[in-house]
């Protein structure tokens, strides 16, 4: 009796510290809800430049979405870090506001800019510089500075930080329909921004510091993770018109893709707009994890509504250590 | 006279913005968390004005205070400390009266440091992780506890540990040498041909653009370096980069800075007037400037012309 006793308290120690194990080695997607559409609808529009006629492309791509956005605040997060004369670093605010004009004209009821750029503490300088601030002045659009806005405390619906919630600004989770504007760009420690990575601009500086410095010691990639599955992006406009290879994000050279992607699915905008790029998004980390939970990757569940997609794109150059993401 | 009446309306609007409980939002209009960085600049705007009772704020802000000695962001945040302890301090040195909550919190400053102090991390950071430009061994202060060095807080914490050692409340040789440090970091991550961004001068082989705020606190926590050409050459950046600035809250840290080393360069002289009123015409034409820190950095910026300026140090 005493020895099975014994026994029995040795193997439910082990199933114990083997359950521990396993789930610690498991990766972390596997212990998650899947949360991907059946499937995802992506469509590639051509813009060979930034123009008043970006309204009705939008218009028109919008329409295959047969979005509802009756009575919705929508919150538009543009890609707005610094302001480099002469370089295009930021989401074209020409893009922002042919967005904002769309989702009015589609019925939203309000449509906000929110931005809480990384490294540059003074955002108003670089609305205004940008040219971002006049054209939503034209528009009468309201931009919230996210850095700043009135935070709430917000339990992280995944687990790859190990942070068990997140400080997010009011007005993001206050929004009905929240569009990721992302630019597309090479990125020096992500691989590549897209709209997953552009969603680190929600986070607020005064909680986590310019940089969010927090986040880069859990891991970018694992950040991007825990930020997009705590506050969904609805839809995403990336700019492709005039994107960015090399040393992406600021010091990157123009790559003149000359494409806009709409989607429904931010997974599959980005697995899109790398594809768009000649990379291969399964071997960014992030996108590849995101993929098996938090929205489509694959080719399979993927509906182009659009324009198809090339069938060779020249790959965009990258840093070294991101060689292994071209596809040749 | 005009500037007078300038720094009258920004000090009303932000006397306006006070919240019942004492503290400054980042916004005036919104029910916004209390924020320990704007309740510190308008604390600091508004401790010199005639008939204008700060002790609520005081209490206030004492009473968000860690248990530690630092200060959090905002109500509701975690007691973990972070960078705005230096601002909190510095506020509390401006009233120039010793008390245990600014004597906790000055050690905090001294005790708190980048996660690059720890050996480990620096060997990491110098062998392993080294496509950001920086000497690891040259550490000042985070933003938030756990994190590495950068240039604001650091340049914060300097102006807060050398103002306590001006003012007779702390005249340790920790403290001195946490200055020391703290400066050494500072000229480590500038930018090639001077000024700060927030954190690096060098990343991926190149070099970064400085930011006008940065290079301000940092010029403002290394007065008395006048002599070196890191220093001149940072100022020269400043003077080039100010004028057409749209902002005024950049702008006013800019100025703050050049006040504080007018007569070390006669282009600093020179130049500051324009800057100045560059900046008053910025405010004087604002629909409203609903930002407390603009609002209260504003004001700072003003005063320092004419020679007050509360973050310089006197060597």
């Amino acid at each position: 009796m005493t020895l099975d006793r014994r026994r029995l308290v040795i193997r439910a120690a082990g199933l114990t510290v083997g359950g521990i194990a396993s789930v610690r080695l498991l990766p972390e997607e596997m212990l998650l809800r899947d949360r991907r559409a059946p499937r995802s609808r992506v469509a590639v529009l051509s813009a060979e430049q930034y123009s008043d006629r970006l309204v009705e492309l939008l218009l028109a791509g919008l329409g295959e979405f047969h979005l509802d956005l009756g009575a919705k605040s929508v919150l538009l997060k543009p890609n707005l870090v610094e302001y480099i004369a002469g370089v295009e670093v930021n989401t074209n605010p020409l893009l922002v506001g042919a967005a904002a004009e769309a989702f009015l004209k589609l019925g939203a009821k309000r449509v906000v800019v929110g931005e809480g750029p990384g490294h540059q503490r003074d955002t108003y300088l670089v609305l205004a510089e940008s040219g971002l601030e006049a054209q939503l002045g034209s528009q009468r659009i309201s931009f919230v500075d996210l850095n700043r806005d009135e935070l709430c405390k917000v339990p992280t619906r995944a687990t790859y930080t190990g942070l068990d919630h997140l400080w997010l600004p009011r007005t993001v989770l206050a929004s009905d329909f929240i569009v990721s504007m992302p630019k597309i760009k090479t990125h020096h420690w992500a691989g590549v921004t897209l709209s997953m990575k552009n969603m680190f601009g929600i986070v607020p500086g005064m909680k986590y510091g310019w940089p969010k410095n927090v986040l880069h010691w859990k891991g970018i990639h694992r950040s991007i993770l825990d930020i997009c599955a705590t506050a969904p992006v609805h839809f995403v406009i990336a700019d492709g018109v005039i994107a960015m290879e090399g040393n992406g994000p600021l010091h990157g050279t123009h790559r003149h893709l000359g494409k806009i992607v709409l989607a429904d699915d931010p997974v599959a905008a980005d697995f899109t707009c790398a594809r768009l790029m000649g990379l291969d998004p399964n071997r960014v980390w992030h996108l590849n994890r995101a993929a098996h939970f938090l929205g489509n990757g694959s080719n399979h569940r993927i509906d182009l509504i659009g324009e198809a997609l090339p069938p060779r794109a020249i790959p965009f150059n990258v840093l070294p250590e991101f060689a292994h993401l071209q596809t040749r | 006279m005009r500037i007078v009446r300038v720094i009258s309306k920004l000090l009303e609007a932000l006397s306006g913005n006070q919240r019942p409980t004492g503290t400054w939002g980042y916004r005036r209009c919104r029910a916004y968390q209390d924020s320990v960085e704007s309740t510190c600049l308008a604390m600091l705007a508004l401790c010199r004005q005639p008939g204008i009772e700060l002790g609520r704020a005081v209490h206030a802000l004492q009473g968000l205070q860690n248990a530690d000695g630092s200060w959090p962001a905002f109500t509701g945040d975690e007691a973990e400390g972070c960078w705005t302890t230096a601002l909190a301090v510095l506020s509390l040195i401006a009233r120039r009266h010793a008390t245990k909550s600014m004597t906790l919190g000055i050690q905090w400053l001294i005790d708190a440091r980048g996660r690059e102090a720890n050996w480990l991390w620096r060997l990491k950071l110098s062998t392993l992780d080294n496509k950001v430009q920086f000497d690891p061994a040259k550490f000042g202060w985070s933003w938030v506890s756990g994190t590495t060095s950068w240039v604001i807080p650091t340049a914060f914490s300097i102006i807060s540990l050398r103002q306590a050692r001006q003012h007779g409340f702390n005249r340790t040789a920790e403290l001195a040498e946490r200055v020391t440090m703290g400066s050494n970091m500072l000229f480590d991550r500038m930018c090639p041909g001077g000024g700060w961004n927030s954190g690096n001068g060098i990343a991926f082989g190149m070099p970064v653009a400085p930011h006008i705020d940065a290079t301000s606190i940092a010029m403002l926590a290394l007065t008395g370096h006048e002599a070196d050409r890191r220093v001149q050459s940072s100022l020269h950046w400043l003077l080039n980069r100010l004028p057409g600035c749209p902002s005024p809250y950049s702008l006013a840290w800019g100025v703050l800075a050049l006040s504080a080393h007018r007569g070390i360069i006669p282009e600093v002289g020179e130049g500051l007037p324009g800057i100045a009123e560059q900046l008053t015409r910025l405010i004087e034409n604002s629909v409203g400037i609903g930002d407390n820190c603009t609002l209260a950095v504003s004001a700072l910026a003003l005063e320092a012309i004419n020679g007050e300026n509360v973050f310089e140090v006197r060597t």
